[in-house]
């Protein structure tokens, strides 16, 4: 079973996301936090996230209250026991300073989400086969 | 010439023959003049000096020029006139710096003054002419205000275009998506008038979409712009013609360009110019064959561009309209498209210091001309000043 961990706030984007992953080929559970907060604490296993799966990916939004997606972004990657997990960074924005940004804080990849639903959900199971099928990951 | 600056208290030069042709001069002269000696001591002023500074020629005659400047700039003005003195030329006072003066009241207003020595048999004499120019200072700082004001309200403007598009990109995203996704899971399942207000929903989103990315793509022309370069406008237009190859052969259309020049611009949008014009120029064809032409000629510092047609034409009420964002007129079914084009050709050539219109019969074709100045330099030093 794929662990994938979702960090976004817009429950429209929760529920695309789900539905994009639903009938892909991998065996997937998607687990979902809403801010930068829970992010850190579900990878960090703090308190109720005592039993969180180590997730293999990580979907992150820029834009997230408390805590935005750079800064979670950062503290992933300055943390050894946490960094060499890949994360996507999905989000509306196309601004050049974000995507700069991004990949200074060693973002694997930066994807700007698609309007078209179907753009969507294609890039949703292309992220999912690239970086768990076709990438070699340590163990 | 003063042979005898007086040092009474009257303007009488030549106290036999009454006043002179110089005083007559002098006191009629609009500027004040204040002469004063190699001391500095005022030896001589006209009727306008009394009325700029309200004290009585008996009250300044004898005094200290300084009397005339506020008491700050007194100290420094000693040690400049000193040094004028000692090698006097006729100049301006002050260089480029606003000079002040002060009434007898103590209220201050900006001059402009100018100093000319004159040899006397008595010494040196300094001739200061002052200007008030408080109504001109107020007048180009009404100016300037309103200058940066305008800079403000467009920029104002620009930003909102630009935020209001980007950030209903988001919402927009959301009705787009599950509209589809209702479509996709639940169409035939529901019933059919179900189906038609699920596609007309569908529609209008993509509709909508579509207009929020070229308000997005408008908003961008200033906002984005890039620093102005040497173009060659044979090649620009080459890859404009590689882009459109399918649309050209699709047409059947025949494309004649002239030898086109190298201008200095935003090579981007100097494409995406080209593009406009001639994809409408493809788009809007009537039954024969299409035939373009994209022509250039010198109009004294001006380049002349013009991209013609043979196409279905343009009634004279629509020319100024077509210009206008998101003015169309066609209906979607005939002639798709937003009406974002040409409103972005405006701005690209306005951006690059240029006008352009349209020529056109109903019917017969249409011309499309725009300029573009011969020498951008002005607009290209703006421009990497960073101030867009």
């Amino acid at each position: 079973m794929i662990e994938i961990l979702l960090v976004e706030d817009n429950p429209g984007d929760v529920r695309l996301t789900q539905e994009a992953l639903k009938d892909n080929k991998l065996r997937n559970n998607l687990s979902v936090v809403s801010d930068g907060v829970e992010a850190m604490r579900f990878l960090r296993r703090d308190g109720h996230y005592a039993d969180a799966p180590r997730p293999d990916l990580i979907l992150l939004d820029l834009n997230l209250p408390r805590m935005d997606g750079r800064e979670v972004l950062k503290e992933i990657k300055e943390d050894e026991a946490l960094k060499r997990i890949p994360v996507v960074v999905l989000t509306t924005s196309k601004a050049e300073e974000d995507i700069i940004k991004s990949y200074n804080l060693h973002a694997n990849c930066f994807i700007t989400k698609p309007v078209d639903l179907d753009r969507f959900i294609q890039i949703v199971r292309a992220i999912e086969d690239f970086w768990l099928t076709m990438v070699k990951l340590p163990t | 010439m003063i042979n005898h600056p007086p040092r009474s208290g009257q303007t009488n030069l030549d106290e036999n023959n009454g006043p002179g042709l110089f005083e007559e001069l002098l006191e009629a002269a609009p500027d004040a003049f204040v002469i004063a000696d190699e001391q500095g001591r005022i030896v001589l002023v006209n009727r306008l000096t009394e009325d700029l500074f309200g004290y009585s020629r008996g009250e300044l005659l004898g005094q200290n020029v300084e009397i005339l400047l506020p008491a700050r700039f007194r100290d420094g003005h000693v040690s400049h006139r000193t040094h004028f003195t000692a090698s006097p030329r006729t100049r301006a006072m002050g260089g480029a710096a606003d000079l002040f003066a002060r009434r007898k009241n103590g209220l201050e207003f900006p001059v402009e003054v100018s100093l000319s020595p004159i040899k006397t048999t008595e010494g040196m004499h300094i001739i200061s002419v002052i200007r008030d120019i408080s109504e001109r200072k107020r007048t180009q700082t009404l100016l300037a205000k309103q200058a940066a004001e305008l800079a403000r309200s467009n920029k104002e403007l620009e930003e909102f275009a630009y935020v209001a598009s980007h950030d209903l990109q988001e919402p927009l995203r959301m009705v787009t998506s599950y509209l589809q996704l209702l479509a996709r899971r639940y169409k035939g399942q529901l019933d059919a008038d179900a189906d038609e207000f699920i596609a007309f929903a569908v529609d209008g989103a993509a509709r909508m979409k579509n207009l929020i990315e070229d308000l997005l793509t408008y908003s961008r022309v200033t906002r984005h712009g890039q620093n102005f370069t040497d173009i060659a406008c044979n090649d620009v237009l080459q890859a404009v013609l590689t882009d459109l190859k399918f649309a050209i052969t699709d047409a059947q259309a025949e494309v004649k360009a002239d030898a086109l020049p190298v201008v200095t611009g935003d090579r981007p949008q100097l494409r995406q110019l080209f593009q406009n014009l001639i994809s409408n120029a493809l788009k809007f064809r009537s039954g024969k064959q299409p035939e373009i032409r994209i022509s250039v000629l010198r109009e004294g510092d001006d380049w002349l561009f013009s991209v013609g047609d043979n196409g279905i034409g343009i009634a004279p009420e629509y020319f100024e309209r077509i210009f206008v964002i998101f003015q169309r007129l066609h209906d979607s079914k005939t002639h798709s498209g937003t009406g974002i084009g040409l409103a972005v050709c405006r701005r690209i050539v306005e951006r690059h210091g240029g006008r352009i219109w349209v020529e056109s019969q109903e019917g017969h074709g249409a011309t499309f001309y725009f300029t573009f100045p011969v020498k951008n330099t002005k607009f290209f030093e703006r421009e990497s000043d960073g101030h867009d």
